[in-house]
C-alpha cells in the first residue's frame, strides 16, 4: 500500500539479505520456557527503522510472551536480543525503556484522577526533579498536532473513552527520551472503524519518521492495510515470516500460518423471519477478521436475503426496559430514556464507543446495578432485586473483564462451573463433584469450545481459555436470556468463530441474546437486531439489512443526526 | 503439590526438574529451624545457653503428662481464636478482633454464671454457659459485621478498635457490677460455682476445653471444605465479584461469617472462665486474640494446620515460664521467638506462591 515509502527492494528474510534501513533490534533463537512449557521457541526477528512488523498469532501462540521479552518483562532463557547489532540487555522495563524500546499496552496503564499532562509527567523524569508543566503542554501539543493525536492535556484521564486514553498512551511513549521501537498490544480492539483508519494513518506516519514499530494483532485486514514485514506465530514458534515487498503478505498465506490445520468453519445463521424458514446463510471464512479496517464497506455478508427491511418481530418480548435511567458509579447520568426489548430467539446486537454506557447497561440486565428510573419487566413481569433475582428468573451474564470478575483464585474450572454453569448436585451437606464431572464432560458446549480440562485451575488459565470457561458456562445454564459483553475479545479466529457459533445455536432454541461486541463484523454478521449506544442515548434497533458499517459507525459517533 | 509434580515429569519434553526431591525438604526444615537459630543469638546475647533452653523447652512439653497438659491448655484459646481469624480469612475478610471478641465472651458467660446459671447441674449450666459465651463473642462481632455491611467500615479497622472498647467494658464490669463483693477491692469478679467448671484431666491441670477447641476446629475445616457453604464462603474469599456475580448475596454472607467467627472467640473466653481462671480478671485471655490471629496467618488460615501452629505457640509460651525461671529474662521475650517463626513462615509463603 504503502511500498513507496521504502527506498529498498532487497530486503529478506530474517537474517539473510542486508536491508538498507537500519537493523534497530534483533532477536537471535530466542526461547523462553515457563516449567515445561515452551512459551517462546528460537525466535529470530528484526525490528527495522522506519518499518512495520505485524506479529500475528493465535490466542497462547506466544506474541505476548515474545513482547514481554522485547520489553524486559521477561529475560529470555536462550538465545540473544542484540540492538544495533550489539547484545543488549534490556530486563528490566526500565532498561529498555531507556534503550528507547516503548509499549502500549492493551490493558492502559493510567491513574483515572488525574489529568492527561500529569499521567504523561508521571513517566517522563526529564528535567530531573522540577516538573515543567508549561514545556511538558506545549510538548504534548506539539506531539499530538504531529501525529494527529488530539489529545487534550487538561482532560482528566477518567472522562476519557478508550480510544482516547490509547493515544495519551502513544503520546506517553513518543515523549519518552529517545523511543526509537514502539509495541502496540492489539490496539485497535479499542477503536471505532473510523477511529480505526486514523490509527493506521498515524502508524503509517511514524514510520515515515524512522520509528521501528511492532504491531500485535490477530486483524488480518491491518496487517495487509499496513505492514511491511509479518511474522506469524504458532505454539510459540515462527511458523511464517515476510516481507511485502516479497509479496508474502497474503490475506490466505496468513491465515493458514496461524491456524495450522485446523480447519475453519463457517458460522452459519439460520434466519427465522417470516417466509424463510431455514434458510440458512453462510459467512464466508475470509470476511472474518473485520472489514471496518478498510475504509467501512459492508462487511462481506453473504446472509440470506429475506426481503426487505423490516425487524420482523421474531419472537415474544422476553426482557424489556422502558423509560430507564442508568446511573454511573459517581452517580453521572449513563443513559437516560432507555427503550429496550429483547425479543425471544434473537440476537440483539450493541454497537457503541466503549464507555457509552455499555457495562452500566449490562449490569443493570443482571441486578448488579438498580434502575435509577423507569422500569425493568422480564417475562412480563416487573424485576426488582440483586442478581439473585435475576439468575431466577433465567438472565445469564457473561461479563466484559471475566479474568477479574470471573474467576476465582485457587478454583479448578470444575468448580467455577458448579458456582453458576451446573446446578450444583447436593450430596449431604456436600457438593457431588463426581456428578458434575459427568455433566461437564458430558456437555455439548464444553466440548465445542474445546475447554480446557476440568481440574485445571483457572488463574493459570490463558486469557482465551478463561474466555471460553465463562462461556461454556453461560451455554450450560440454557438461559432465557443471555447479556454476553464482548464474546470474542482477544480470541483467535478459530474460537471466535465456535463461540459465534454457540450463540446463534443459543438463539436458535429460543435465548433472547443482547451482544456487545466492539467488532462491527461481528455484529453485523450475528444480529438480527443492531441498537447503537451513544451521547447517553440507546439508538435503534435497525435491521442489519438496512444499514450498513459506516452508518452505524457514525451513528456511534455523532448520534441519531448522522 | 505432588499430583503437578508427576505431572510434570510424566509429560514427553518436560525439562529436568530445575531442583531435586529432597531441596523442598531441606527449605522447610531450614525455615523452621532458622527462627531458632537467629533467637539463639538472642539468648546467647542475654548469657542464656540456648541448647539448655531448647531442650528444656522440649522436655517440658514432652517429658511428662503434666507439661503436656500445660501446652495443650496454653494452645486451646489459640485455636479458638485462631478461628476466629481464620474463618474470615477465608472468606476474604481480616478479624483482627478475636481479642475484644474472647474478652466480651469471657463477660457474657462469667456474667451468666455467677447471676443465673450457679445453681444448675454441670451437663445443663456448663452448656448453657458456652452458649454465652458464644452469644457474647458473636454479639461483640456483630457490631463490626454491621458496621461493614451497612455502614461499609472496614473490618479490620473497626474489629481492631473494639479490641480497646471491649477492654475497657470488662473493666468496667469487674471494677462495678460484676466486682466480688469479698475482693478487699480487687477488680474481679466472684467465682463461678463449681459445678461450672470444666472436667479436668487427672495429674495435670488440663480440661476438657482442648477437646472443644479440636472438635471446633474440625467443624470449620469441614464446613469449610466439604459443604456448600464452604465452597461458597471460598467463594467470597477467592473474588468477591465473582461471588456478586454468582448470585450471592455477599453482605449476608459477610455478617454471618464474622458473627460466627465472634462466636467461636466468645468461646475461648468462657473456657478461659470455666476451665483456668474461675472468675473474670481484667487480664483474663489478655493478647490470646492476638497470638490466636498468629497462629491462623501461620496456618495459612488452614483449620487443620490451624492445630499445628497453635500448639507451636503454646510450647513457645510455656517455654517462656521457664526462661523467666531459669535465665531472668521476662517471659515476654519469647515473643520475639513467635515473631521471628511467623516472619519465615511468611516469607516462605511469599516463594511458593510466585512458583506455581
Amino acid at each position: 500500500m504503502n511500498d513507496s515509502e521504502r527506498d529498498n527492494s532487497t530486503a529478506g528474510r530474517e537474517g539473510t539479505a542486508a536491508s538498507a534501513a537500519p537493523c534497530l533490534l534483533e532477536t537471535r533463537g530466542l526461547t523462553k520456557r515457563f516449567g515445561a512449557l515452551v512459551a517462546s521457541r528460537a525466535i529470530d526477528l528484526q525490528v527495522r527503522a522506519g518499518e512495520i512488523h505485524a506479529i500475528l498469532g493465535e490466542n497462547g501462540a506466544g506474541k505476548s510472551t515474545l513482547m514481554k521479552m522485547l520489553y524486559g518483562v521477561y529475560v529470555p532463557d536462550e538465545g540473544e536480543l542484540r540492538m544495533d547489532g550489539e547484545l543488549a540487555v534490556l530486563h528490566p522495563p526500565a532498561k529498555a525503556r531507556a534503550r528507547g524500546i516503548g509499549m502500549v499496552f492493551q490493558d492502559f496503564r493510567l491513574v483515572p484522577a488525574m489529568t492527561v499532562l500529569d499521567n504523561i509527567a508521571l513517566s517522563s523524569s526529564e528535567g530531573g526533579w522540577r516538573m515543567r508543566r508549561k514545556a511538558l503542554h506545549r510538548r504534548i501539543l506539539d506531539v499530538s498536532a504531529k501525529y494527529g493525536l488530539s489529545v487534550d492535556p487538561e482532560a482528566e484521564v477518567w472522562q476519557l473513552d478508550l480510544g482516547q486514553r490509547q493515544r495519551l498512551e502513544i503520546v506517553k511513549v513518543l515523549l519518552a527520551h529517545g523511543t526509537r521501537i514502539i509495541i502496540f498490544d492489539e490496539p485497535t480492539s479499542v477503536l471505532v472503524p473510523q477511529e480505526v483508519v486514523a490509527f493506521l494513518e498515524m502508524l503509517r506516519r511514524l514510520r515515515a519518521d524512522g520509528y521501528g514499530i511492532l504491531l500485535i494483532t490477530h486483524k488480518i485486514d491491518e496487517v495487509m492495510a499496513c505492514a511491511d514485514r509479518a511474522t506469524v506465530l504458532r505454539s510459540g514458534a515462527v511458523t511464517y515470516a515476510a516481507t511485502r515487498e516479497e509479496g508474502g503478505l497474503e490475506r490466505e498465506s496468513l491465515i493458514r500460518a496461524m491456524m495450522g490445520d485446523k480447519e475453519l468453519r463457517a458460522v452459519v445463521k439460520a434466519r427465522r423471519g417470516p417466509g424463510t424458514e431455514g434458510v440458512a446463510a453462510v459467512i464466508e471464512a475470509g470476511a472474518e477478521a473485520s472489514d471496518v479496517a478498510n475504509g467501512g464497506e459492508a462487511p462481506g455478508r453473504t446472509r440470506a436475503d429475506h426481503g426487505s427491511a423490516a425487524l420482523s418481530p421474531i419472537g415474544k418480548t422476553m426482557l424489556a426496559v422502558k423509560g430507564g435511567l442508568i446511573r454511573g458509579n459517581h452517580g453521572e447520568v449513563v443513559l437516560r430514556e432507555l427503550e429496550l426489548e429483547l425479543p425471544r430467539g434473537a440476537i440483539t446486537g450493541v454497537a457503541g464507543i466503549s464507555g457509552n454506557g455499555q457495562r452500566e447497561l449490562a449490569e443493570t440486565l443482571f441486578g448488579l446495578r438498580e434502575l435509577a428510573g423507569g422500569t425493568l419487566t422480564v417475562g412480563g413481569r416487573r424485576l426488582r432485586g440483586g442478581v439473585r433475582a435475576f439468575m431466577d428468573a433465567g438472565v445469564s451474564f457473561v461479563s466484559e473483564d471475566p479474568l477479574k470478575e470471573s474467576v476465582i483464585p485457587g478454583f479448578s474450572i470444575l468448580e467455577h462451573m458448579v458456582l453458576d454453569g451446573l446446578a450444583p448436585q447436593p450430596k449431604g451437606t456436600g457438593i457431588d463433584w463426581k456428578a458434575a464431572r459427568t455433566e461437564l464432560d458430558a456437555s455439548e458446549a464444553a466440548a465445542a469450545l474445546a475447554l480446557a480440562s476440568a481440574e485445571r485451575r483457572a488463574d493459570t488459565l490463558s486469557g482465551g481459555n478463561v474466555q471460553r470457561m465463562v462461556l461454556t458456562r453461560a451455554l450450560l445454564r440454557r438461559p432465557d436470556i443471555l447479556i454476553i459483553s464482548y464474546p470474542s475479545r482477544g480470541l483467535d479466529i478459530g474460537t471466535t468463530r465456535t463461540i459465534q457459533q454457540q450463540l446463534v445455536a443459543l438463539a436458535e432454541q429460543g435465548t433472547a441474546v443482547l451482544l456487545f461486541s466492539e467488532d462491527l463484523g461481528e455484529l453485523f454478521k450475528l444480529s438480527d437486531r443492531l441498537v447503537v449506544l451513544a451521547g447517553q442515548r440507546l439508538l435503534g434497533p435497525y435491521a442489519p439489512e438496512d444499514t450498513d458499517v459506516r452508518q452505524i459507525g457514525e451513528r456511534m459517533l455523532k448520534g441519531e443526526s448522522a | 503439590m505432588k499430583a503437578t509434580a508427576a505431572l510434570a515429569t510424566a509429560l514427553p519434553e518436560g525439562q529436568a526438574p530445575r531442583s531435586p526431591r529432597w531441596r523442598p525438604a531441606l527449605r522447610q526444615t531450614l525455615i523452621i529451624l532458622a527462627p531458632f537459630a537467629l533467637f539463639a543469638i538472642f539468648l546467647l546475647a542475654n548469657g542464656v545457653n540456648p541448647l539448655l533452653l531448647y531442650r528444656a523447652m522440649f522436655v517440658s512439653t514432652f517429658g511428662d503428662l503434666y507439661g503436656f497438659g500445660e501446652v495443650l491448655i496454653k494452645a486451646t484459646p489459640f485455636v479458638l481464636t485462631g478461628l476466629a481469624a481464620a474463618l474470615p480469612a477465608r472468606a476474604g475478610m481480616i478479624n483482627v478482633g478475636g481479642e475484644g471478641q474472647l474478652a466480651i465472651g469471657a463477660l457474657v458467660s462469667t456474667g451468666f454464671a455467677v447471676f443465673l446459671l450457679g445453681g444448675l447441674p454441670s451437663w445443663l449450666g456448663i452448656p448453657l454457659m458456652l452458649l454465652a459465651g458464644a452469644v457474647g463473642g458473636a454479639l461483640w462481632a456483630g457490631v463490626v459485621a454491621l458496621l461493614k455491611v451497612k455502614g461499609n467500615l472496614n473490618e479490620t479497622i473497626t474489629s481492631l478498635l473494639l479490641n480497646y472498647v471491649a477492654a475497657f467494658t470488662v473493666g468496667l464490669f469487674v471494677h462495678g457490677l460484676l466486682k466480688d463483693p469479698e475482693s478487699f477491692n480487687w477488680p474481679f469478679s466472684p467465682e463461678i460455682n463449681w459445678t461450672l467448671r470444666l472436667p479436668i484431666i487427672d495429674g495435670t491441670r488440663l480440661h476438657v476445653g482442648f477437646v472443644i477447641a479440636i472438635v471446633l476446629a474440625l467443624a470449620v475445616w469441614y464446613v469449610l471444605g466439604r459443604t456448600r457453604l464452604g465452597f461458597r464462603i471460598r467463594v467470597l474469599g477467592g473474588n468477591r465479584l465473582a461471588a456478586e456475580r454468582a448470585g450471592m448475596n455477599v453482605s449476608r454472607m459477610q455478617l454471618w461469617v464474622l458473627i460466627a467467627a465472634g462466636a467461636l472467640a466468645g468461646i475461648a473466653g468462657m473456657i478461659e472462665i470455666a476451665g483456668i481462671e474461675g472468675r473474670l480478671r481484667p487480664s483474663t485471655g489478655v493478647n490470646y486474640g492476638y497470638l490466636g490471629f498468629l497462629a491462623a496467618w501461620m496456618a495459612w488460615n488452614k483449620p487443620l494446620r490451624l492445630l499445628l501452629t497453635a500448639f507451636v505457640l503454646g510450647m513457645i509460651s510455656v517455654a517462656g515460664n521457664s526462661l523467666e525461671i531459669g535465665s531472668g529474662l521476662p517471659s515476654s521475650s519469647v515473643h520475639i521467638l513467635m515473631a521471628l517463626v511467623l516472619f519465615f513462615l511468611l516469607g516462605s509463603g511469599a516463594g511458593r506462591k510466585v512458583k506455581t
